[in-house]
């Protein structure tokens, strides 16, 4: 009879132990299970699909062709026009958008009268939907009836309208101020609340010892708000690298090809033309690009944060 | 006990709710019918309501989906298996469709309606499928033709040109850049249907080989040169859209382009008697314009195909089909409605009817569709700033074809 108490409480404490252990499992399973079915599955799917022939109004004729889309792929040239154009996007967008809500931080960090609702219309750009945005922009951007030209006209800058949209040269510059003027306010705002975290008393004690504003801000503002710039930094990485709603509407990735990005490129091959497997082939290479890209990023930047 | 009876009693609701959901569901069958209107003031409910009271067992579930991602998402729907059952549909589709099997054929339906009789002669014969059988019931119509400022050419001395050569000459002679350009070509999405009154009436064609030959090629430059080297054509010519080209015409920056009477409304709100319009010209030997078609069908995986029948055919029958129109300000396809026509001024209509003799739609192919997706504005706008030659342009395109 002692025996059978014994074994029971044994298991009891047994069962008690393992759900103690558990708990943390379980409270992280719907999250684990929503991630894995609405982003693992679709994405081991797009993998297994870039290996197919895969023309979606064709689906009898579909078969397997193991690397062949990757090969034709490399050997694509407008892969490697939109992957260049892909480096100029990330390369100039995320810089911009860094240094010009770095600069409108520092503004809106200093004491003036209305500054509240200047904060808050700062934040206008980033709230607004980006087919909004597009819209918008190609409207101002028209060289027949759009405002940009007229002012540059009126003040003499340019003789004749400038086609912003229509250049291949500079079609993808004209993409890229758009985005920037989009993606600025999330860096204010972040880098707002990093110099707000940045104790008074290091600038008292740095202007005390005689330090330039110019060195306080190298010396004090930049480490201060260094972590908020690579957390920031690296989401909008992220995010450009992806967005293609506002290229798709701006300019459908034209001129020819002079403002295909990748996920665009993919985008096109997808949707418009239904062939799937070569779509989820610049898809998955891009996926493989970027996340290097990241892993890199994070390996060094986060390390210099960490010091 | 107590317990037993309340959730015996609510089973029984539960399951007289279920039955009654059942018969519900059995009277009135839904039909699922997807549109594209660009026009905001949409009459599709009125049209809902009066068939719905006609036919009281049968439910419209109209969806108007945004033009530009309009075949986009239905190629997607139907192979994701949650096709509309019916929908409206252009001609240029047609082969994917039935290469896809997506396509009910309507040919017995349309033998045994009432309203055959009064479809516009040769519609059926233009909308037959690539295997001869009838997919399609025709809903609309548009031709494009040319639009001009009747001030701006009166001021210029020039009557509305007639052939490819009084057309660069009258062109040339309104252009004063920056503010006025004699053409506005639609360079971007959609804009392979005014390009082709230039190529396809000069030896190009939708076949292997067809644009590749001498004549299609330098058809070809020549629409390039009016852009690069005449100078006629605004700078913003390559990412023009719809919007683009009806917005600088209106603003008086062109004064002449091509599109359909579908945006003579529009225009005549703006500009009033300075509008007018003509066919377009008569380019070489050849004379072609593009029959802007729109047609109904019934998807093969409707499980309502009898309803969704009811559904389109009324709306091609005459008071119908012309209140549809005048929501989409095209020309309605039947006689009765077009006799007292009375949505467009007579000079559109005229404009019309006069280019009905040759126009012509594109061929029925698989890369048919490719090629008005995407393919000829990603080819044209590069040849248009000078990345491809004319010639690379028409073998790149050539390409796609022969595929």
């Amino acid at each position: 009879m002692s025996i059978v108490t014994t074994t029971r409480a044994a298991e009891r404490s047994g069962s008690f132990w393992r759900r103690a252990h558990l708990t943390p499992y379980w409270l992280l399973a719907p999250a684990v299970v929503v991630t894995a079915v609405i982003v693992f599955l679709p994405m081991l799917q797009a993998v297994a699909t870039s290996f197919y022939d895969l023309i979606l109004f064709r689906p009898n004729a579909s078969r397997f062709v193991g690397f062949g889309n990757y090969i034709r792929l490399f050997q694509d040239p407008v892969f490697w026009t939109a992957l260049w154009n892909t480096v100029i996007w990330i390369g100039l967008t995320v810089p911009l958008q860094m240094g010009l809500g770095l600069i409108t931080a520092i503004l809106l960090n200093r004491e003036f009268p209305w500054r509240g609702l200047a904060r808050a219309l700062i934040i206008i750009p980033w709230a607004l939907p980006s087919v909004v945005i597009a819209l918008m922009w190609r409207w101002i951007y028209d060289p027949n009836t759009g405002v940009l030209n007229d002012l540059l006209i009126y003040l003499s800058v340019v003789q004749g309208a400038v086609p912003w949209l229509a250049d291949p040269h500079l079609a993808l510059y004209a993409v890229i101020a758009t985005l920037t003027w989009q993606g600025f306010p999330f860096f204010a705002v972040m880098i707002l609340a990093g110099l707000q975290g940045i104790p008074k008393s290091q600038y008292e004690a740095a202007s005390l010892d005689g330090a330039s504003p110019w060195r306080q801000f190298l010396h004090i503002t930049l480490p201060g708000i260094m972590p908020v710039l690579a957390t920031a930094g690296l989401l909008r990485v992220i995010w450009v690298a992806n967005s293609m709603d506002v290229i798709f509407v701006m300019t459908g990735g034209g001129p020819g090809y002079s403002t295909h990005t990748l996920p665009l490129y993919a985008f096109i091959k997808a949707r418009q033309n239904l062939d799937f497997g070569y779509g989820t082939a610049i898809a998955v290479t891009f996926t493989i690009l970027l996340g290097s890209f990241v892993a890199v990023y994070l390996a060094r930047t986060m390390r210099e944060v960490e010091k | 006990m107590g317990f037993f009876k309340t959730f015996a009693a609510g089973l029984a609701v539960a399951a007289t709710f279920a039955a009654s959901m059942a018969i519900g569901s059995a009277q009135a069958e839904t039909v699922r019918f997807w549109y594209h209107f660009d026009n905001p003031a949409n009459p599709m409910s009125e049209l809902v309501a009066k068939f719905e009271k006609a036919n009281p067992g049968i439910k419209i579930d109209a969806e108007n989906v945004p033009w530009n991602s309009y075949y986009d998402n239905l190629y997607t729907a139907l192979i994701g298996g949650n096709a509309p059952d019916a929908a409206m549909v252009k001609l240029f589709a047609q082969p994917r469709l039935v290469e896809m099997g997506a396509l009910e054929p309507l040919g017995a339906r349309i033998d045994a309606w009432p309203g055959k009789a009064d479809l516009l002669d040769n519609l059926l014969e233009l909308n037959k499928g690539p295997d001869g059988k009838q997919y399609y019931l025709p809903i609309q119509y548009v031709v494009l033709y040319l639009y001009y400022r009747t001030d701006l050419l009166a001021a210029a001395g020039l009557k509305p040109p007639t052939t490819c050569e009084e057309f660069r000459d009258a062109a040339i002679k309104l252009t004063k850049a920056p503010e006025t350009y004699g053409f506005g070509l639609r360079g971007g999405k959609g804009g392979w249907d005014q390009w082709g009154a230039f190529v396809f009436s000069q030896g190009g064609a939708l076949k292997p080989g067809g644009l590749t030959n001498p004549q299609a090629v330098a058809a070809n430059q020549w629409v390039i040169d009016l852009f690069r080297k005449d100078k006629v054509i605004p700078p913003s010519a390559p990412n023009d859209g719809f919007q683009e080209i009806i917005g600088a015409f209106k603003a008086g920056k062109t004064a002449m382009t091509i599109h359909h009477i579908g945006s003579s409304k529009d225009l005549v709100a703006a500009l009033g008697d300075k509008v007018s319009a003509v066919p377009v010209p008569k380019c070489g030997d050849g004379h072609w314009t593009s029959y802007g078609d729109e047609s109904l069908a019934v998807f093969s995986t409707s499980p309502s195909k009898d309803a969704a029948w009811k559904w389109i055919s009324f709306l091609a029958e005459g008071q119908n089909n012309v209140a549809f129109n005048s929501a989409t300000g095209q020309m309605t396809v039947t006689k009765s409605g077009a006799k007292d026509w009375k949505l467009h001024e007579r000079r559109f209509v005229d404009a019309t009817v006069d280019s009905l003799p040759f126009a012509h739609v594109l061929p029925q192919n698989a890369a048919t569709s490719e090629f008005v997706n995407t393919a000829w504005q990603t080819a044209m706008q590069r040849a248009l700033t000078g990345q491809i030659t004319s010639q690379q342009m028409m073998e790149e395109l050539n390409a796609l074809v022969a595929q």
